[in-house]
């Protein structure tokens, strides 16, 4: 019986000039669990992420979300979606309140909205921080808030540049733990992370990118045992 | 606190409505310019305030304003208050126009767009002679209204601002402001800022037109020298950075005391003002960039509502 999946990258292919940032990549994510991406700095993996949102337009291929052909799409047409992501570099509204920074994200009912940001700063332990300017926090709450605002717009799937970046490991548990939880509330989640703890610890299955071509992908202990994945990383 | 702030507001309103009464000639022409300075300043700061688009163009709105009444006026012998109010459709029509492309830019492309849309519009009233009378400009019919056009300047500055703060109190202002902190994310979390951007420079074009129609029929005399000058966006934009852009109270505050620093120099100096009125411009943008209010907005933790 053919799996039903919520994301298909086919054979994608985005350049820069002469520079092949993802050479014919192909990826599918089923729903309600956890996938992450590695690969060598430089190897593709922020320029997928950001074809699959429409911030870059692909040379080549195809991406499927639920079925329906997103390319062409907007990033703000992606996200309605049900496409969610935050940054390799941080990118809260720094002027804006903690608060206000996820207000802005939903179209619902304001009391409605207001109690949600609530509890997701409760959730990353920043409430206490509401009315602080975002540019005011240090770099670990950014992340955690920028984490939050994605979370506002209850995405199906959820894209996490490098999310453990900066984040103290007591924050860090919890934040690996809220990971899970989303994953057990049937969401979608794809994680490029240069910690291979975490990446080893919280992914089902793993790709892994080397100048922009899918090397490999498979559960975590293939992965660790790959022969080409090693040579990627660590030479030959 | 709340209310007596508000109390104070509506006194003081109510005391500017009376001014005329006691007001000397003179008395009325300065209110009435000051008006039409935080019109524009506000207006200014709805686009590049919110959003970060910094309009180096937004005269070409006043102008566009000024000429359109102004042929109603003449042409078709309209009343000048719908001739002005016709005057912001004018300036609308024109945001509409222009921001489909021009808001595709980004950051100083944007701003030479709107530079040049100054000067295409100033060689197009120009060049058509017939309907703009050109180089020798327009001739309204003779009218003592300045109490009149004191009451029209007034509420169009009291109206931009209570739209400010309407905006800025809202979720759509909180949207407009991700514009400008951070274009990319606010795509991301499902704004369109397209769309945003565009309402907010329709918004920002229609008080600059109605003021422009007012001014018309103020001066009574119009050419395209003296309504799409540059010195006009400039001012405008002094003044909205020296109060503190992107608040509500900033570019009022801006407005006032510049304009008033202007008059009391420029009575004694003729041409010292223009100096230090450059410098003011240099002292802001590398010491204050968030000016007056919006110093003390992030030191205090004002609300976003000063």
């Amino acid at each position: 019986m053919m799996e039903n999946f919520i994301l298909e990258v086919r054979e994608v292919t985005k350049r820069f000039g002469g520079v092949i940032a993802v050479d014919r990549c192909s990826i599918e994510l089923a729903p309600g669990k956890i996938y992450g991406l590695i690969g060598p700095n430089g190897s593709g993996k922020t320029t997928l992420f950001n074809c699959i949102t429409g911030l870059e337009p692909r040379d080549d291929g195809e991406i499927r979300y639920k079925g329906a052909c997103i390319d062409g799409l907007k990033p703000h047409q992606v996200a309605r979606r049900g496409i969610g992501r935050t940054f390799q570099i941080i990118r809260v509204f720094p002027e804006l309140t903690a608060l206000e920074n996820l207000l802005v994200a939903t179209w619902q009912p304001l009391d409605v909205v207001h109690r949600r940001a609530l509890e997701l700063l409760q959730l990353v332990t920043l409430e206490r921080l509401q009315n602080e300017y975002a540019g005011n926090l240090s770099y670990g709450q950014q992340r955690l808030l920028e984490f939050a605002r994605v979370l506002m717009t209850d995405p199906e799937l959820i894209l996490l540049d490098e999310p453990a970046a900066g984040v103290n490991r007591t924050l860090l548990n919890e934040l690996l733990q809220a990971i899970r939880n989303l994953c057990a509330q049937g969401k979608t989640i794809f994680i490029v992370e240069h910690d291979m703890k975490v990446i080893m610890d919280l992914s089902e299955k793993i790709f892994v990118l080397d100048h922009g071509e899918k090397i490999a992908e498979g559960p975590p202990g293939a992965i660790q045992t790959n022969e080409q994945v090693m040579e990627a990383y660590f030479g030959r | 606190m709340r209310r007596a702030l508000f109390a104070a507001l509506v006194a003081g309103l109510g005391l500017l409505a009376l001014y005329p009464m006691v007001a000397t000639g003179y008395g009325i022409r300065f209110m009435l310019q000051l008006f039409m300075w935080v019109a524009l300043a506000q207006s200014w700061n709805l686009i590049s305030g919110l959003t970060g688009y910094v309009s180096f163009g937004h005269v070409a709105f006043f102008g566009t304003g000024a000429y359109a009444a102004a042929i109603l006026i003449t042409a078709h012998g309209w009343h000048w208050v719908p001739a002005s109010f016709t005057g912001g459709i004018a300036g609308v029509v024109l945001a509409l126009i222009i921001g489909y492309p021009c808001l595709r830019l980004k950051g100083p492309y944007f701003t030479i767009a709107m530079l040049g849309l100054n000067e295409v519009m100033r060689v197009l009233v120009s060049y058509f002679e017939g309907l703009t009378g050109g180089g020798l400009g327009i001739s309204l019919p003779i009218l003592y209204a300045s109490v009149e056009i004191y009451y029209g300047m007034g509420l169009a500055a009291v109206i931009v601002t209570v739209v400010t703060y309407l905006i800025i109190t809202s979720r759509f202002g909180l949207r407009l402001m991700t514009i400008r902190e951070d274009e990319i994310a606010a795509e991301a979390m499902g704004i369109d800022t397209s769309r945003y951007k565009l309402y907010a420079f329709l918004l920002s074009a229609f008080i600059p037109g109605v003021v422009g129609g007012l001014h018309a029929r103020d001066q009574g005399y119009i050419e395209p020298l003296s309504v799409f000058p540059l010195l006009t966006t400039i001012t405008m934009i002094v003044m909205a950075l020296f109060g503190g852009k992107g608040t509500v109270w900033g570019p009022v505050l801006g407005a006032v005391l510049l304009f008033v620093f202007q008059e009391l120099v420029w009575a004694q100096f003729l041409y010292l003002h223009q100096i230090l009125f450059g410098a003011i411009i240099v002292f802001v943008v590398l010491l204050m960039p968030r000016g007056i209010l919006g110093v003390l907005q992030q030191r205090y933790h004002l609300p976003r509502t000063i």
